[in-house]
């Protein structure tokens, strides 16, 4: 009798649960999973588009062909894209953090600074980006480069390898834009800090714990699987601003119906796999180390 | 019980404030490029000894600005394409999340991992077939799809709009602390799932769902890519609009047949239009937006 009445539970469970999971479902299998295949699908086939609707022909590695060896803009893009978005998702993780930690020890005015670094989040498209970063090398294209030359710093470094020197100070100049992209990373951060157990440093204190031993040893692991999600969602999130060239690419392709839809797949796929490879190393990097055996004395 | 604050704690503190206030400054500049930019008068923008206060206080600017942006047709347009998305995705986000936190269902940790990984996907990888899909099925059924509001409606009702994995997470952390006997004695008076849903739990989370709604709203405002390729600026709207402001003003210019040029405080004044309602919201409900994120949860598991 009481085993029946549980078997009908879990199954009235599971119809209620999927009834309410349906229209996400549907949608995951019509407008996610199936996109993504076809995606891959179309990166070996010519699409043109006839009166008739869709003609698709398999083309083989063709559409590859031309994006790595036919193209001469493709591959130069998909450099500069790894050039961008690797030291930005490093300075975006980084100051994020900085800036939480920084939060999560001062009381005044914590809300209001809360309030300045979350507004990016709710203004941040990618037109006003655009016109921003437009705005800011127009006018101070000429003067800028100069002011950071002249740090002493900077110019031993363009001595050696001016290619690093020139990463650098476009890191500095674009630096606001890129700060603008910490919103949500200070807001999981800061809530990350708050969920550490507080005991863990009494008991490093009356171990006579420094705030930097502090920060190093149980901070900082502590913080990990929140670092991870940050990075996984800044990389998202740059990957999809059209502060990217190869994104203007994909997009002038998806737009440009005649040249064939399957062209732009290629690009599409061969770019998300690169951001996903991205995410993929993230994720190794910030994985959790295998728990050291401690052998109690 | 207080320890008497050291002076090494006063001079932690300090430096701790005066960073922060220096990164607010860094966070803040642009908003206060574009400010600044918008009230200049057309010499303090050339003027180089003009660096942040206009010297003459002008709304030349803005005047210009919203001509090209084409103001009323646009804002009206993004009000309510905005609102119609935010609204569909906070349904869809608030019965998924439901759905997660109240039901056992058959692989539901799979379905939750699904929900994890719509998020990290890229969206260019998605757009090709999705736009073969709905030029397809306008060609089979007549009903006009591209250029119409239509396929990112069935795409926000389906859970696939903007961060929609975001908004689940937060309607799905709020539900989990909802207590469930609330929802059992509902039933043992005889209510049904769906009445269960929306008169217990729905009722008790209208914070959340404004919340989410707003993030929604937002979110659909800012969006660009998914709204450039299926409207296609066929639905004039605020964010395109500013996307194509350089090429706009020249064909107005053009056709006006007067020597304006194209200057930065244009520019600037466009995009000031551009998030000044967003701002607006925000100084509104911005505790909520910022809780809204803490909700999700996502740091926790």
């Amino acid at each position: 009798m009481k085993k029946r009445h549980s078997f009908s539970l879990r199954k009235r469970q599971n119809r209620v649960g999927y009834l309410f999971m349906t229209p996400w479902i549907a949608g995951f299998l019509l407008f996610t999973l199936f996109p993504f295949a076809a995606t891959i699908a179309l990166s070996f086939m010519e699409v043109s588009s006839t009166i008739r609707g869709y003609e698709i022909r398999p083309v083989g590695l063709d559409n590859y062909v031309t994006a790595f060896f036919r193209n001469t803009e493709f591959v130069p893009a998909l450099g500069e894209f790894l050039m961008m978005i690797v030291p930005y998702t490093f300075m975006v993780v980084v100051v994020s953090f900085i800036v939480a930690y920084l939060l999560n020890h001062i009381t005044r005015g914590r809300a209001l600074f809360r309030t300045i670094y979350f507004l990016p989040v709710i203004i941040m498209s990618g037109p006003v980006m655009w016109q921003l970063l437009d705005s800011q090398t127009v006018i101070h294209g000429m003067a800028l480069p100069d002011d950071f030359d002249s740090l002493f710093l900077l110019s031993i470094l363009r001595s050696y390898s001016p290619a690093f020197a020139n990463l650098l100070s476009g890191v500095f100049r674009q630096l606001s834009t890129i700060l603008w992209f910490t919103g949500i990373p200070v807001v999981l951060f800061i809530n990350g800090l708050q969920k550490i157990n507080p005991s863990m440093y009494e008991a490093a204190r009356i171990d006579s714990a420094n705030e930097w031993q502090m920060l190093w040893k149980i901070t900082m692991p502590q913080i990990r699987p929140v670092a991870l999600i940050s990075t996984i969602f800044t990389i998202a999130q740059l990957s999809t601003y059209n502060i990217s060239s190869v994104y203007n690419l994909i997009r002038t392709a998806t737009a440009n119906t005649s040249q064939g839809l399957g062209f732009a797949a290629t690009y599409a796929w061969i770019y998300s796999l690169l951001v996903l490879l991205l995410m993929g190393l993230a994720f190794l990097i910030f994985r959790q180390p295998r728990a050291k055996e401690v052998s109690l004395p | 019980m207080r320890r008497k604050p050291a002076w090494g704690r006063i001079a932690g503190k300090t430096v701790i404030y005066a960073v922060l206030i220096v990164i607010s400054f860094v966070y803040l500049e642009p908003v206060f490029r574009i400010i600044s930019k918008t009230f200049m008068s057309a010499p303090d923008v050339i003027d180089p000894a003009v660096q942040w206060l206009p010297r003459t206080f002008s709304t030349d600017n803005l005047k210009v600005a919203s001509r090209v942006l084409n103001l009323e047709t646009s804002l009206v347009n993004s009000l309510w394409f905005s609102s119609l998305l935010a609204a569909c995705q906070t349904l869809v986000s608030a019965l998924t999340g439901y759905a997660l936190s109240r039901f056992e269902f058959r692989f539901k940790r799979f379905w939750f991992m699904m929900i994890l990984m719509v998020f990290i996907v890229p969206l260019p990888v998605l757009m090709v077939p999705r736009l073969m899909m709905f030029i397809t099925f306008q060609d089979l059924t007549k009903i006009k799809m591209i250029g119409t509001a239509l396929p990112q409606v069935a795409m926000a009702l389906l859970g696939q709009g903007v961060y929609s994995t975001v908004l689940i997470l937060i309607f799905y952390n709020f539900f989990n602390m909802i207590p469930g006997v609330l929802d059992e004695a509902a039933m043992i008076d005889g209510a049904g799932p769906l009445q269960v849903f929306y008169h217990v739990v729905v009722r008790l989370s209208r914070v959340t769902v404004l919340v989410v709604f707003l993030f929604s709203f937002v979110w659909n405002w800012n969006e660009t890519y998914v709204t450039g390729t299926l409207v296609a600026g066929t639905i004039q709207l605020l964010p395109g609009k500013l996307a194509l402001f350089d090429q706009q003003f020249e064909s107005l210019v053009s056709s006006s047949g007067s020597a304006f040029r194209i200057n930065e405080a244009y520019k600037m004044a466009a995009t000031f239009i551009s998030i000044l309602p967003l701002i607006g919201l925000y100084l509104l409900v911005q505790r909520q937006f910022i809780q809204g994120i803490e909700n999700t949860g996502i740091t926790g598991e």
